[in-house]
């Protein structure tokens, strides 16, 4: 079992709000992969067990959504809008200076496992472009010398 | 940090005021008293006339009158019946819900719950995109308010109404702001967008009758109860009534959100709330309602932002979404962009939008490249009209309409790498 | 009952079908009326998807696909109007942008929808110059399949299939957009007792039968009508034939029995049609008590002389029977006829009895035990029983059924038989001890009648010449009948 108890007493809770067991699921793999980092087949195969589905269902769903990692990534997901509003105001330019800073390319992982660096589409800060999101927070407003900061700050 | 610059309207009035997003505060200024107005004076039917009667407009993209989807739900039957509020805010250039969940949660909610007594709905489920961690825990938190303070749940304002809500977050997928591709989501399915028949309105969220609303939809009705629909018909135009927050984005002086009256001409809003170009620079063209849109020329600004009038300029309000681009502006880049965007983000599973996306973006990617040859605009002129209407969801069209926009406008663009075999516009923002 | 116009002609359809269904249920989808489709089929779920059934309707502004549209009454529908003709090639052409239209090294080419559409629709390649997506190729998607993905058009008709009739749901589409594709979940293969199915409702070549694969060109292949003999199911299936040669087996559509299935075991049941085991000359035991190759015409007469002196001596009491399942109604009623005219009552069936699912699969292994049965053949231990405590002496055979462990479980309590005749399409250990062996046809070489599980009585005629000197069992029995002088009239 690579899904602790705790992990799936919250996924149970989750259940309880839903009228139907599958509704939970979206919650379920956040949990998960909170715990575990990413949603790797061992886990999906428990979640699978847990919500009574196949584990290539779980399997579509994890897939279809960009927040799902089916492989081990960095221990921060750090993800630059490319999308037009952003663009606009300079974020392929910015992710160009991250990648060299960080010596990786859109897509990877620095070879310490601290960060993984990628675009992402529309996160919904057009109006404070360019902006990051690191793992749950939002940095907006941003300029090179500030996204640098952030970076070296994250453990 | 989030600010809300400049006007002050009934929906954002309070927003640069910590203690409104509270309930305690909300409720200090008036919060909750049009909730128990409709639930403990007005009969559900009364409700839904009301809106009807003050022509509220969805908020979220196509503009349907609200009142009239809540009266296509069932009021009899004996099973059980949900709102979905359509949190899922993905169509680039668009910000507007983020704020409306962060700083006015509570405002949505009293929202929900008069639609909830006006359909006689059983629970609302909330989808806020998964990226918006902070809105959805700002979300969670009002929802906990309300049910500490008997405003959710069981007898509400003491009059036997049930109702509950459900957040829920998403996993990061555009197309889950689809209504059905929604609700597929929510069952915890891969968010496909369902084929027609059956609508939501008989078979929605888990197999029930359904009504999805968009965020700042919801947070329209309180005021509308509290003001009645005259007062909501005294802004905007006759047939757009009320304020929308538009979001202004790109290159301006001060992007922002700015809630106005619908029918604010969008000059205005880019010249005079958002300030215009910075350094002098001219305008070369604006996307009026997010990237969906087809984008509208310098020349052709002095529209006022309502559907019936943009409709006149072959694009539309959606979701107000203002995208602001300067004379530098490489519009075959923008294609580029706006292309890979929609290939990204189709969900795949209608011909002509999985592979017509991912055409579409390969071509303008070769014209960018200079590698573009003659044939290629009527090319992708004619991959479009094979994508129009004619899939399961509005995606595709979605796609293609703001390519259209784009030859329409900028054909010269397109020409001109054509013919230098190469882009022509350095000073172009950077790919 | 609702009234539809189809293209100006009225049909009367049954309510609560959406186009495609009642126009399937009326028999002229894609047989007087054309519309094309790739997701929609008859037997699974609608999809809606592939966006290719577009048709008009009158009073409705937009095209709507007609494999999801219900049918109402009055409903006016146009199939070849030019904005559905657009429509058509629309679709056609976009699925062509990221095809490889490597037609002539695809196992499919012959019996490939995309190119038939294409070919019909007027679109036979795209104008893209893009590159075209890279997919995996021959990917092992279990036993049976395998996976071309740079072929497939993600219709999910194998997808549904696997969720839908065997409940496995092995395949899933992964990822969205243009980069989406059907894998497996690591581990776990498509791997189900109706997996090669797939292959048959694929409409491109992106999944074949490994078994098929580059055997020969479809087109080389000549498709007649025939029953699986698998078990008492009676599939309808049609026999791919080439060369006299059988090569597979595909299923052929009949709503009463098999719907548009086959199991794999009875798909692969094809290969006994020609397999070196087959029996194919007649044999009589010689002086040197071995078994002599001899002409069926000797065979019938040594077997004949024994049956003759034997009832002559003893009566027919001495006589067992055992028919088979895999005779048809016509060489069982021969078989009756013959033991009529001796007087022969030791009458019984022996069948294999196997697994059985909820789908197709019956628990009997063979096609016509039922005719059997209804032709007075009982179980077949009462004859056993009576060959056990030495009340027979000779016992006439068809097949080698009765050597299973559930019947005899092998040739021990034959040996001492005085006289064996065996009728058999395969090699078996009866003819260690068997006197007189004479070789049967295989359904696949014979027209006749077997009668399957629920009683539906179906017809087979002959797909390719017989094995060598192999005769229909009821030729055989009837001229059996004669030289023992006790054939009735219409048999003579
Ligand atoms: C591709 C696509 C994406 C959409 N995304 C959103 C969205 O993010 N938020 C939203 O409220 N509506 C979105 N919509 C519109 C919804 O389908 C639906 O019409 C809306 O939520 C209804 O609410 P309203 O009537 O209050 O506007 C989208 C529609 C399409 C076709
Ligand atoms: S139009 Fe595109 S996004 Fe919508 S259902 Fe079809 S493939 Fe999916
Ligand atoms: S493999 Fe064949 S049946 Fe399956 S989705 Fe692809 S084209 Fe359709
Ligand atoms: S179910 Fe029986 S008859 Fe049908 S294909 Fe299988 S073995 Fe043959
Ligand atoms: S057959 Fe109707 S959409 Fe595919």
């Amino acid at each position: 079992m690579v899904i602790s108890e705790e992990a799936r007493a919250a996924i149970d809770g989750e259940i309880a709000r839903y009228p139907r067991k599958r509704g939970a699921l979206l919650p379920a793999l956040h949990l998960v992969q909170k715990e575990l980092g990413h949603l790797s087949p061992e886990a999906t195969r428990e979640v699978a067990e847990i919500f009574e589905l196949r584990p290539v269902e779980v399997m579509e769903v994890i897939s279809f959504y960009n927040m799902f990692h089916a492989r081990a990534g960095g221990r921060h997901h750090v993800y630059v809008c490319t999308n037009l509003p952003c663009s606009l105001r300079g974020a392929r330019g910015l992710l160009k200076s991250l990648e060299a800073h960080l010596g990786i390319e859109a897509g990877e992982t620095t070879s310490d496992g601290r960060i993984t660096l990628d675009h992402e589409e529309c996160l919904g800060a057009c109006g404070y472009a360019p902006m990051l999101r690191v793992d749950e927070t939002y940095h907006e407003d941003l300029d090179e010398a500030r996204a640098k900061e952030i970076l070296d700050a994250l453990e | 940090m989030l600010t809300v610059p400049h006007t002050t309207n009934y929906l954002t009035e309070h927003f640069g005021d910590d203690a409104f997003t509270t309930l305690e505060g909300y409720r200090a200024r008036g919060g909750y008293e049009a909730a128990k107005k409709a639930i403990s004076e007005m009969s559900p039917a009364d409700v839904i006339e009301l809106v009807k009667d003050s022509g509220l407009q969805g908020r979220g993209g196509a503009g349907f009158s609200a009142g009239m989807k809540w009266s296509f739900m069932p009021t009899d039957g004996d099973q059980p019946s949900y709102l979905v509020c359509n949190a899922d805010e993905s169509e680039p250039g668009s910000y507007k819900d983020r704020i409306l969940l962060e700083r006015g949660g509570h405002q949505m909610l009293e929202g929900i719950l008069i639609a909830a007594w006006a359909t006689q709905a059983d629970t609302t489920f909330i989808y806020v995109r998964g990226e918006y961690a902070f809105p959805a825990d700002q979300l969670d938190r009002c929802v906990r308010e309300a049910y500490d303070a008997g405003l959710l749940g069981e007898n509400i304002f003491g009059k036997g109404f049930k109702h509950d809500v459900v957040v829920h977050r998403g996993a990061g997928a555009y197309i889950c702001g689809e209504e059905t591709g929604l609700l597929e989501s929510l069952e915890g399915k891969k968010g496909q967008p369902r084929k027609k028949p059956p609508f939501p309105a008989q078979f929605g969220a888990f197999g029930m009758p359904t009504t999805v609303n968009n965020v700042e939809t919801f947070s329209h009705v309180p005021h509308i109860v509290k003001n009645g629909a005259d007062w909501f018909k005294g802004f905007g135009t006759e047939k757009s009534p009320g304020t929308m927050i538009f979001g202004v984005s790109g290159h301006v002086v001060r992007p922002g959100l700015y809630e106005l009256p619908m029918g604010t001409p969008l000059d205005e809003i880019v010249f005079e709330h958002a300030q215009g170009v910075p350094e002098g620079r001219k305008v070369k063209g604006v996307i009026p309602g997010g990237m969906s849109m087809p984008i509208l020329p310098a020349g052709m600004l002095d529209v006022p932002m309502a559907n019936e009038s943009l409709r006149e300029r072959k694009t539309m309000l959606g979701t107000g979404g203002v995208m602001v681009m300067d004379e530098r502006t490489c519009m075959v880049r923008a294609a580029c962009v706006i292309t890979y965007f929609f290939r990204d983000e189709s969900c795949g599973q209608c011909t002509q939008c999985r592979e017509g996306t991912g055409w579409l973006n390969k071509i303008v990617e070769r014209i960018e490249r200079g590698a573009g040859s003659e044939g290629d605009i009527e090319l992708l002129l004619d991959v479009c009209g094979k994508m129009e209407a004619k899939t399961i969801c509005a995606f595709a069209d979605a796609a293609a309409w703001p390519v259209q926009g784009l030859l329409r406008h900028f054909r010269e663009d397109f020409e001109e790498h054509v013919r230098q075999k190469k882009c022509p516009f350095p000073e172009s923002f950077e790919l | 009952m609702a009234k539809i116009t189809v293209d100006g002609t009225e049909y009367e359809t049954q309510e609560g079908r959406t186009i495609l269904q009642a126009l399937d249920e009326l028999g002229i989808l894609m047989n007087g009326v054309d519309i094309p489709h790739y997701c929609w089929h008859p037997k699974l779920s609608i999809d809606g998807s592939c966006r290719l059934c577009q048709v008009e309707i009158e009073g409705v502004p937009k095209l709507q696909i007609a494999c999801n549209t219900p049918i109402k009454d009055g409903m006016e529908i146009r199939t070849q109007t030019a904005p559905v003709k657009e429509a058509r090639e629309g679709v056609m052409e976009l699925l062509l942008v990221n095809h490889p239209l490597d037609c002539p090294i695809c196992d499919q080419a012959g019996e490939c929808k995309l190119q038939d559409y294409a070919f019909e629709y007027g679109v036979e390649h795209s104008r893209s110059r893009e590159p075209r997506r890279a997919g995996k190729k021959n990917v092992d998607f279990g036993p049976t399949i395998t996976f071309d993905q740079e072929r497939c058009i993600l219709c999910r008709r194998c997808v549904r299939f696997c969720r839908e009739v065997p409940g496995t749901g092995e395949i899933g589409v992964f990822g969205r957009g243009d980069h989406s594709a059907l894998e497996t979940f690591p581990g776990l293969e498509l791997d189900n007792p109706y997996s090669m199915n797939v292959a048959d409702i694929c409409p491109v070549g992106a999944l074949t039968t490994k078994d098929f694969r580059f055997k020969i060109r479809v087109w080389f292949l000549e498709d007649v009508p025939g029953i699986c003999t698998g078990c008492s199911k009676g599939c309808n299936v049609w026999l791919g034939t080439a060369n006299n040669k059988v090569y597979r087996y595909v299923p052929r559509r009949n709503d009463a029995v098999n719907e548009t299935w086959v199991c794999d075991d009875g798909r692969m049941s094809y290969r006994h049609i020609g397999s070196a085991d087959r029996l194919d000359r007649a044999m009589v035991r010689g002086e040197l008590g071995v078994l002599e190759v001899t002409s069926v015409d000797d065979a019938v007469a040594a077997a004949s002389e024994r049956l003759r002196a034997l009832v002559d001596a003893k009566g027919p009491g001495v006589v067992g029977a055992v028919a088979s399942g895999h005779g048809t109604n016509e060489d069982l009623e021969a078989f009756v006829r013959l033991l009529d005219g001796l007087g022969v009552e030791n009458r019984g069936l022996a069948t294999v009895q196997g697994e059985s699912d909820e789908l197709l699969v019956q628990a009997e292994k063979a096609a016509n035990g039922e005719g059997a049965r209804k032709l007075g053949f009982g179980d077949a231990a009462g004859v056993l029983d009576r060959l056990n405590t030495g009340g027979l002496e000779a016992l006439v055979v068809m097949g080698h059924d009765l050597l299973d462990a559930q019947h005899l479980g092998g040739i021990e309590g034959l040996e001492r038989l005085d006289t064996l005749i065996v009728l058999d399409s395969h090699h078996s250990a009866l003819e260690r001890v068997a006197h007189v062996v004479l070789p049967a046809r295989h359904a696949a070489e014979k027209a006749g009648h077997f009668t399957n599980h629920e009683g539906i009585v179906q017809a087979v005629a002959p797909a390719v010449e017989p094995a060598g000197e192999a005769v229909p069992e009821a030729e055989a029995f009837d001229r059996l009948a004669a030289a023992l002088g006790v054939a009735g009239e219409d048999a003579a």
